[in-house]
């Protein structure tokens, strides 16, 4: 019982980390204290030291790759739910009902057409109207006019003809590059700010076939903002009047099946499963003849001419609970044609933070959702510039929704918020307003890719008939046939029923990033978290107390050295670690312990007596070892 | 008496392990073992002996538990997916060309002649009700007429609407239709009804809220009936011929014509015409991206020449797919419009799916349990293939006759109106039946390796107005060896199809779990936690072996100390305790002698004092292992 090795009671630092490297379980640490001669322990300590960077370095590289995701696509096959299908004419409102609206409008742009490029429509039409300008030309479109530019300081105005300075700055609308060489084509109009008439921006067009539809444009968005839901809804097409017919997955369907949605810009547009109804079609059959297939019914004759130059319909494939941004991604069928789109399906989803910087329900992000619809990233841009032009111009821009409180802009109560909403837009576009910074994708998507092709519809043969059925189907006299190209067939059919989902999973979890960290740790140094916890005991808690103990010694020694008691206090007797024949060489062996040097200071006897009653196998078999009894006691 | 004295000193050898009871056996394997923590454990003061016990538990807990997470991630198979985008030589896709109408109509006229005569002359009762008077000459087939005849549904009265047949109540149709304005006609739609039998009362009306639908459907019901019966050789010879269709062909620089296509028999589109299908020869390659290096085509469509009742759009319709697949038109088929020239690149997305137990799919349909029909086409698997399969035996089961659509199972006939009266109402429910579709779709499984082709389609006007007159004249005078036009716009169609500049995307599977990065995880954890290796468990292992082997002796002495419990002594002394056997082990003097021991104990030099204890004698018995002599022999 004299020799008890327990633990780390060396009496000094340098005792304690020999011991620490004699009986630790990290390799290396051991070498260098092993080793004999100056230069093989030098490089076992430097051995030693590279592989505690090494492993350093490699698990910091672990950490920082943990937030990393891998792909996975798995594609299945399955009863797939049918999309939204959203339809709208190309030509939001029927002109003929328009007329009293846009009359004025009307007028003006043609005069304006007239009086820049000599255009009439026909010599008896002009003659009236122009005989209504003088006595009804309003004031508001006056204001903005459109205007020749001649060199970028003269303008010839148009109702008067005279030549007026253009102050403030140009804005080429089309393209950034002044043309100077020919400025006589440059047709344009002029935006102030109606509190100081200084600040005014011209907007200038390469063609004039963009001017005057931008300049249209602006002042039907001004008389369209003043005209309630409920009158536009009627101004527009009913479900009746663009629908003709309609088929889905082998069935007939009607209008009930279609969801109307009033949309700004293109007025009535018609949803087809659009889920309200609670329930979502579904298709368990691909193919043309299972899918949606209507034809669509586009009176042509009755285009606002300055609005919209093109014919036709406007169709998007959207999620139940998307916002169907049809001017921004909407597709375009051609009238006298059947379109058949086939889809594919395709989800995916991301991993939200701290993989990446998306959100899941957009509900952590600073900007109020105008649309009753899911988050989308388009949706945040559009909210946050409406959010701006409230903020800032006073009231809101007639193609997005209406926040609370607020209301479309017209020029009798904003008469600034033309320039104003330029001014933004620009700003907007330039990203200064910071929506790109605040608004954030959307971590799952739903995408149907789109594979459009025509045929030509009806065909020579069966135009007759067809037309002639359609007609009746119609409900209109039967005197009067369609036409063909008022008429639009589309397909909307799945071309599989392979779903494709494509995930983000993350690449590392906990339990493997501790592999990782074991498998590092093991393979440089065979270490392990006991080889951490070791580490922690020796260097911080015995060497604390080691230190701890020193001083405290000294501190006692101060004390009574300064009652004058000076005590003899002898060095502590060599134990544990210090008595040499216990030292824990290389595998301490027999031979080993016998070859080392005897301690020449020893007050004990020349042999340490073993402790023989440690050889407690005598208790076992007593009968055979009698001398080790002896020398025990 | 030999194998007796074998099995004893076998028995012997076993029982040389490292201690006779179970607390020596523990220490020792502490004291040795690799694993990190044990050796802690008796190295330590009391008190972190007990602190290193619980850690030691706990991290080995925490292995197991670990472990068992690793161990159910790899049984999940997850997969992870990497893509590759680029351009390499590939196989050209099969190019499938069908007119989208199946026959020429000269040809089909006198089978379809009574049809034609009875929808116009209905048509002509529903249009002008009352110019309806005049029979037509030769009496109209009623009979074919009553076997699927349509219907005018009169829904003035919502609850009860009345059914008038369009041929039999003549008179109630004419006085009602005198009586209904325009805004009425709309009440009145057509059905088809669909009877279990003719005349018998089980019926079922088909509503269409379109006329024209309704007349699509039912002349394809009617037709299709009537197809059914007309052998397949004269069904091909009745629809469009190679050499009237292609008119030229180009692949890469090397001409081609119509010899170089496939014919095909296909029920929707008639003959077909596939290039590059690879039945015979090897399939095509293309090495370079861009429309020179595609295959370009003129097709003739001859539009004048379709069914008028049958399909309403016209142009080519066409599709890629895979060498050897079957083309499924309906499902991936584009359009051509005729008179227009379209581009149409190609990008080949593949999906390369682990089979099972990754994902839940066939490699080649082998272990589908449908059979499939259009293997008689000696086409691969696909899953429209499964559908349309599993549809087809559905059909033959419960109808008693196969659809002309699909291809016929051995010893079964298509349906017709004749030998099956039924037919078309069987066909109407199977084909509305949520569940039967629900039976295919759970039975049928995709493949693995999945090939799209993502086609970019653009379209332009062909022939020019300048070059139309010469080009017709080339193309009119090289088919038909006249001077005579005999091409027009509606029926000519220009097709380039071409690898674009990145012709694949591939999208691979690969086992994100593999044995090796189990094995390095679970190494990894023990590492981490333990520092442990399957050495360690080994060593455990052999550490229960010795265990058992104790019990085995200890059970043995057990019965002998029974027989002999009277003739001896108990053993004085009380048995040692633990720290007693710790300390034993850890005295230096008398642990780990490796085989040098006795060399070296006979090599000691000559000590002054008491000699060295005999340390045979101690080892005698219970450290016999540490005895190189004894384990040698």
């Amino acid at each position: 019982r004299t020799l008890p090795v327990r633990g780390p009671q060396a009496p000094t630092l340098s005792e304690l980390m020999r011991w620490y490297c004699l009986n630790t379980n990290t390799h290396g640490c051991r070498r260098i204290v092993v080793s004999r001669g100056r230069l093989r322990r030098l490089l076992w300590i430097l051995l030693t030291l590279s592989a505690v960077g090494l492993i350093l370095w490699q698990c910091a590289e672990l950490l920082m790759n943990y937030y990393s995701a891998s792909v996975s696509v798995t594609v299945q096959f399955q009863k797939l739910p049918f999309p939204a299908v959203t339809i709208c004419n190309i030509n939001p409102y029927k002109y003929s009902a328009m007329k009293e609206y846009l009359s004025e409008l009307d007028k003006e742009t043609k005069k304006a057409l007239e009086t820049f490029y000599g255009f009439s429509e026909g010599k008896s039409k002009v003659r009236r109207s122009v005989g209504d300008w003088n006595s009804t030309g309003s004031d508001f479109f006056q204001q903005i006019p459109l205007l020749k530019v001649e060199d970028f300081r003269t303008a010839t105005e148009l109702h008067s003809g005279q030549k007026r300075k253009i102050e403030g700055s140009v804005f080429h609308k089309d393209s950034s590059i002044v043309n100077s060489g020919d400025s006589n084509d440059i047709i344009g109009f002029q935006l102030c700010d109606a509190n100081n008439s200084s600040e005014c921006a011209l907007y200038t067009f390469s063609s004039g076939v963009n001017a005057i539809q931008e300049w249209y444009k602006l002042h039907y968005m001004n008389i369209m903002a003043q005209i309630p839901l409920e009158t536009k809804e009627k101004l527009s097409y009913s479900a009746d009047d663009l629908l003709l017919t309609c088929f889905f997955d082998g069935l007939s369907c009607d209008k009930r099946h279609f969801t109307r949605f009033h949309h700004p810009l293109h007025g009535n547009c018609y949803t087809f499963n659009s889920g309200e109804s609670g329930t979502i079609l579904s298709t368990s059959t691909g193919g043309s003849e299972y899918g949606l297939q209507v034809v669509l019914y586009i009176d042509e004759a009755d285009y606002n001419p300055f609005l919209v130059t093109s014919t036709g319909a406007k169709i998007i494939v959207h999620d139940q609970n998307e916002y169907p941004f049809i001017e921004d991604i909407g597709t375009e069928i051609e009238t006298a044609a059947a379109t058949s789109i086939g889809m594919h399906f395709t989800r995916s989803r991301k991993l939200s933070k701290p993989y990446s910087d998306c959100t899941e329900t957009g509900a952590d992000i600073p900007v109020e959702n105008l649309y009753n619809k899911s988050y989308s990233l388009q949706i945040c841009l559009h909210s946050c510039f409406q959010k701006a032009m409230v903020e800032s111009c006073g009231c809101a821009q007639y193609a997005q929704p209406l926040p609370a409180g607020a209301e479309y802009c017209n020029y009798k109560k904003n008469p600034n918020w033309m320039y104003c909403y330029y001014r933004l837009h620009e700003k907007f576009v330039k990203e200064q307003l910071g929506c790109q910074q605040i608004c954030k994708d959307a971590c799952s998507f739903k995408e149907w890719a789109l594979t459009t092709s025509i045929a030509q519809w009806p065909s020579t043969v069966s135009e007759d008939w067809m037309l002639r059925v359609l007609s009746w189907d119609k409900g209109q006299k039967l005197n009067k046939k369609l036409n063909k190209t008022d008429l639009a067939s589309l397909m909307v059919f799945y071309k599989d029923l392979n779903e494709r989902f494509i995930s983000e999973n993350p690449a590392n979890t906990l339990v493997i990033l501790l592999s990782n960290f074991g498998g590092q740790l093991g393979l440089w140094m065979s270490c392990s978290v006991v080889c951490v916890i070791e580490i922690v005991e020796v260097f911080f808690i015995d060497s604390l107390s080691i230190v701890l103990r020193r001083q405290w010694q000294r501190a006692r020694k101060w004390w009574r050295g300064r009652q004058g008691k000076a005590p003899p206090a002898g060095p502590p007797g060599p134990q544990g670690h210090n008595n040499p024949v216990c030292i824990d060489e290389d595998l301490p062996t027999f031979t080993t312990a016998l070859r080392l040097p005897l301690p020449q200071d020893s007050p004990l006897p020349r042999t340490p007596p073993p402790n023989y009653s440690t050889l407690r196998l005598e208790a076992a078999f007593t009968e055979q070892l009698p001398d080790t009894l002896e020398l025990g006691q | 008496m030999n194998l007796k004295k074998y099995l004893v000193r076998a028995l012997h050898r076993l029982q040389k392990g490292p201690g006779y009871t179970y607390k020596e056996l523990l220490v020792w394997y502490c004291d040795n073992t690799n694993t990190h923590g044990p050796k802690r454990i008796i190295k330590e003061g009391p008190k972190k002996k007990l602190i290193w016990f619980f850690l030691t538990l706990l991290f080995a807990s925490l292995v197991f538990w670990q472990w068992g997470i690793l161990i159910n991630t790899y049984l999940s198979y997850n997969v992870t997916s990497s893509l590759s985008i680029g351009f390499k030589t590939m196989k050209f896709p099969a190019v499938t060309i069908c007119n989208a109408n199946p026959f020429k109509y000269s040809e089909v006229k006198p089978l379809l002649k009574e049809l034609d005569r009875l929808i116009e002359a209905a048509l002509e009762r529903i249009l002008q009700p009352g110019n309806a008077s005049q029979d037509p000459s030769p009496p109209l087939d009623l009979q074919l007429w009553n076997q699927i005849p349509l219907v005018l549904i009169d829904e003035h009265d919502k609850d009860n609407p009345v059914i008038l047949d369009i041929f039999e109540t003549n008179q109630t149709a004419v006085g009602n239709g005198t009586a209904r304005g325009s805004e009425t006609s709309k009440k009145y739609k057509l059905a088809v009804k669909l009877c279990s039998h003719q005349g018998s009362d089980n019926c079922t009306y088909r509503n269409f809220s379109s006329a024209a639908q309704a007349v699509t459907e039912w002349y394809i019901l009617q037709s299709t009936s009537i197809l059914s019966r007309v052998p397949l050789h004269d069904r091909i010879r009745m629809g469009y011929q190679a050499e009237d269709m292609i008119l030229a062909c180009l692949y890469g620089a090397e001409p081609c014509n119509y010899k170089n296509f496939t014919q095909i028999y296909h029920p929707d589109h008639g003959n077909c015409y596939i290039f590059n299908w690879g039945m015979d020869e090897e399939a095509l390659n293309s090495s370079n991206p861009g429309a020179e290096f595609g295959l370009k085509l003129i097709l003739d469509i001859s539009q004048q020449d379709y069914i008028p009742y049958l399909s309403s759009a016209a142009g080519a319709r066409l599709m890629l797919h895979q060498q050897k697949s079957f083309p499924f038109l309906k499902d991936q088929g584009i359009y051509a419009m005729a008179g227009t020239e379209t581009s149409i690149g190609v990008l080949v997305d593949e999906l390369e799916q682990m089979g099972y137990p990754y994902s839940d799919c066939t490699m080649n349909g082998s272990d589908v349990p449908v059979r499939n029909l259009y293997s008689q086409y000696n086409t691969s698997y696909s899953i429209q293939a499964c559908l349309r399969s599993c549809f087809q035996n559905h059909m033959v089961e419960i109808c008693g006759c196969g659809h002309y659509m699909f291809p016929l199972p051995e010893g079964v006939n298509y349906c017709n109106n004749e030998d099956n009266p039924g037919w078309a109402y069987c066909y109407s429910s199977l084909r509305s039946s949520i569940k039967q579709r629900q039976i295919c779709i759970d039975s049928c499984k995709e493949t693995c390796n999945d090939t799209q082709y993502k086609m970019t389609i653009s379209m332009a006007d062909w022939p020019s107005e300048a070059s139309e007159d010469w080009i017709f004249h080339i193309l009119s005078y090289e088919r038909d060896m006249s001077t005579n036009v005999t091409l027009d716009r509606n029926g000519i169609i220009k097709l380039n199809i071409y690898f674009q500049e990145y012709n694949y995307r591939t999208i691979s599977e690969s086992a994100a779990t593999t044995i090796v990065w189990l094995l390095s995880s679970l190494g990894g954890q023990f590492g981490f936690w333990m520092g442990g290796s399957v050495l360690c468990l080994i060593e455990f292992g052999e550490i229960i072996i010795d265990s058992l082997w104790i019990t085995v002796i200890n059970v043995i002495s057990w019965c002998k100390g029974l027989k002999q419990r009277r003739a001896r002594a108990r053993y004085p002394d009380a048995p040692p305790t633990v720290s007693e056997l710790v300390e034993a082990h850890t005295n230096l003097g008398f642990q780990h002698e490796p085989s040098g021991a006795v060399p070296g104990a006979e090599a000691l030099p000559p000590e002054p004092g008491t000699p060295p204890p005999n340390y045979d004698s101690l080892r005698v018995q219970p450290l016999d292992t540490l005895g190189p002599d004894s384990d040698a022999d």
